[in-house]
């Protein structure tokens, strides 16, 4: 469905440089620290800032020359911005009707009551959750293939989130065909929400891996220093000097855990994926 | 383009309360001010309220979810100028309407055959539009807003170093200046409105530039 191969972007002394791929019904997260190049990448995909070198291409179309037809099979939610906050959902329905030819009125506004959206109020006077599930519906409102959103629980409560995020799955229940290319800071999120992830630092991806596959097989090692010397270490992605002696990052934990009995090994996430690949040896 | 227009129209409408003044103030300067200003008047508020509304897409970084919408950047730009004729026009006839019926109620209408020669006053403030738009774009709005008056500034300076040339001395500028005053009604219109379009045209192609170069 997407393809960004060796997309360049240059921002002064930042330089985005990669490639990355979203299959047909498949969610992709993408994470990193602040100022990694997420943001860069999702405005490249959506055509919003033109890449200095490579190809974005959303079903074959560069995402620069996407026509009326092909953007309205997209949706998206954007964490820094969305319709004027001057205006309503009943506004906002006038608009989005004559916008996409598939919106459908009444899953909005189901979904907004649902929600406990005012339907009358301006958007300003609404808090950050509504705000953010109000643009994740705005996203969902028209049977898009592709959802597009950056951070769309960032700066949200749980309850809040947790809502976004069974949106989210209730929208891909409807047809199996839709995919999702999602950003987030918040591991948990993404842990249970995505099929794949990329890790972006300092502008390149320096992992990209299926979910299951991090939770499953990666782990953070807990050694001395004399164990460490002793460590086979040709599946440690990275190490950290502790005050214990070293965390080590694996992709292949059960492979230490036969060879190596008594090893302290801990299950891990995605935060220690970004710790570990951002900011180890 | 039709949800670009209701967009549009919907954010002027946030403002009823601005939009009532102004008309209540149109109105009563139709009760207390004789002439036709009153149409010059609402047809030059409008313009400024719907050039305005690049101001609201540019607000609170807005300008990057519009354009995940289904458009392109060159339909965003003629519907802005679009929006800006219909609110000219609009306005103009809610003018018009204020100024003919004062005028049937006080002068019998004497006045009304002033109305044809009041048509050109679309086309006169469609021009300040023509050159706010690009300007907003460019520049944004603060920045827009400043470089708007040091141009108009400078259109008042060169119109009147240009009109004391015309007066002070026999030249080619005031030949072409008494052959536009010798000029049927008819051709003044014509005139003026080809003057509209051709600046519009060469603000619309600039907009689009603008546009198509920005990234949000």
């Amino acid at each position: 469905m997407v393809k960004v191969e060796n997309l360049v972007k240059n921002y002064g002394n930042f330089k985005l440089e990669l490639s990355m791929e979203i299959a047909d019904g498949r969610v992709t997260g993408i994470v990193g620290k602040n100022g990694a190049g997420k943001s860069t990448t999702i405005k490249s995909i959506l055509g919003l800032i033109k890449p200095d070198g490579g190809h974005v291409t959303i079903n074959g179309v560069e995402a620069e020359r996407l026509s009326s037809r092909d953007k309205e099979k997209i949706g998206v939610s954007l964490s820094d911005s969305g319709f004027s906050m001057l205006l309503s959902i009943r506004d906002i329905i006038c608009i989005l009707k004559k916008m996409y030819p598939a919106f459908d009125e009444a899953f909005f506004t189901n979904s907004c009551k649902a929600q406990g959206l005012p339907m009358n109020k301006q958007i300003k006077e609404y808090s950050t959750g509504m705000r953010a599930k109000l643009r994740a519906l705005i996203a969902m409102s028209h049977g898009a293939q592709l959802l597009v959103m950056d951070e769309p629980t960032a700066g949200l409560d749980v309850e809040a989130r947790n809502d976004i995020l069974d949106m989210i799955r209730n929208y891909l229940r409807e047809d199996d065909k839709r995919s999702v290319l999602i950003s987030s800071h918040i591991s948990s999120d993404l842990e249970g929400l995505c099929d794949d992830i990329y890790l972006i630092h300092d502008g390149k991806v320096v992992l990209h891996e299926d979910t299951d596959a991090i939770l499953d097989n990666y782990g953070v090692l807990k050694v001395s220093e004399e164990a460490y010397e002793q460590l086979d270490k040709s599946y440690i992605l990275r190490s950290r000097k502790d005050s214990f002696g070293y965390s080590c990052f694996t992709n292949e934990k059960h492979y230490y855990a036969e060879n190596n009995p008594g090893i302290v090994i801990e299950n891990s996430g995605i935060d220690d994926l970004i710790l570990m690949m951002t900011g180890g040896n | 383009m039709r949800g670009l227009i209701e967009k549009d129209l919907r954010l002027t409408l946030v403002r009823k309360q601005t939009i009532a003044i102004f008309l209540l103030m149109a109105l009563f300067m139709g009760l207390s001010m004789k002439g036709s200003f009153v149409v010059s008047y609402v047809t030059m508020l409008a313009m400024i309220i719907a050039t305005s509304t690049i101001s609201y897409d540019e607000y609170d970084n807005g300008m990057a979810f519009i354009f995940t919408m289904p458009f392109d950047r060159r339909t965003y730009v003629r519907e802005k100028y679009l929006f800006n004729l219909i609110m000219a026009i609009g306005a103009w006839v809610f003018g018009i309407l204020v100024y003919g019926i004062l005028d049937l109620i006080r002068n019998n209408g004497a006045g009304l055959g002033e109305i044809p020669m009041l048509v050109t006053v679309v086309p006169c403030i469609y021009m300040v539009a023509a050159i706010m738009i690009p300007l907003q774009l460019y520049f944004g709005t603060e920045k827009g807003r400043l470089a708007l008056a040091v141009l108009f500034g400078a259109i008042v300076v060169v119109v009147m170093a240009g009109s004391s040339v015309i007066k002070s001395s026999v030249n080619p500028l005031a030949a072409v200046a008494k052959a536009l005053d010798g000029l049927p009604v008819a051709a003044s219109i014509l005139l003026v409105f080809a003057g509209a379009a051709i600046l519009t045209g060469i603000s619309y192609l600039c907009s689009v530039r603008i546009v198509e170069k920005k990234e949000f």
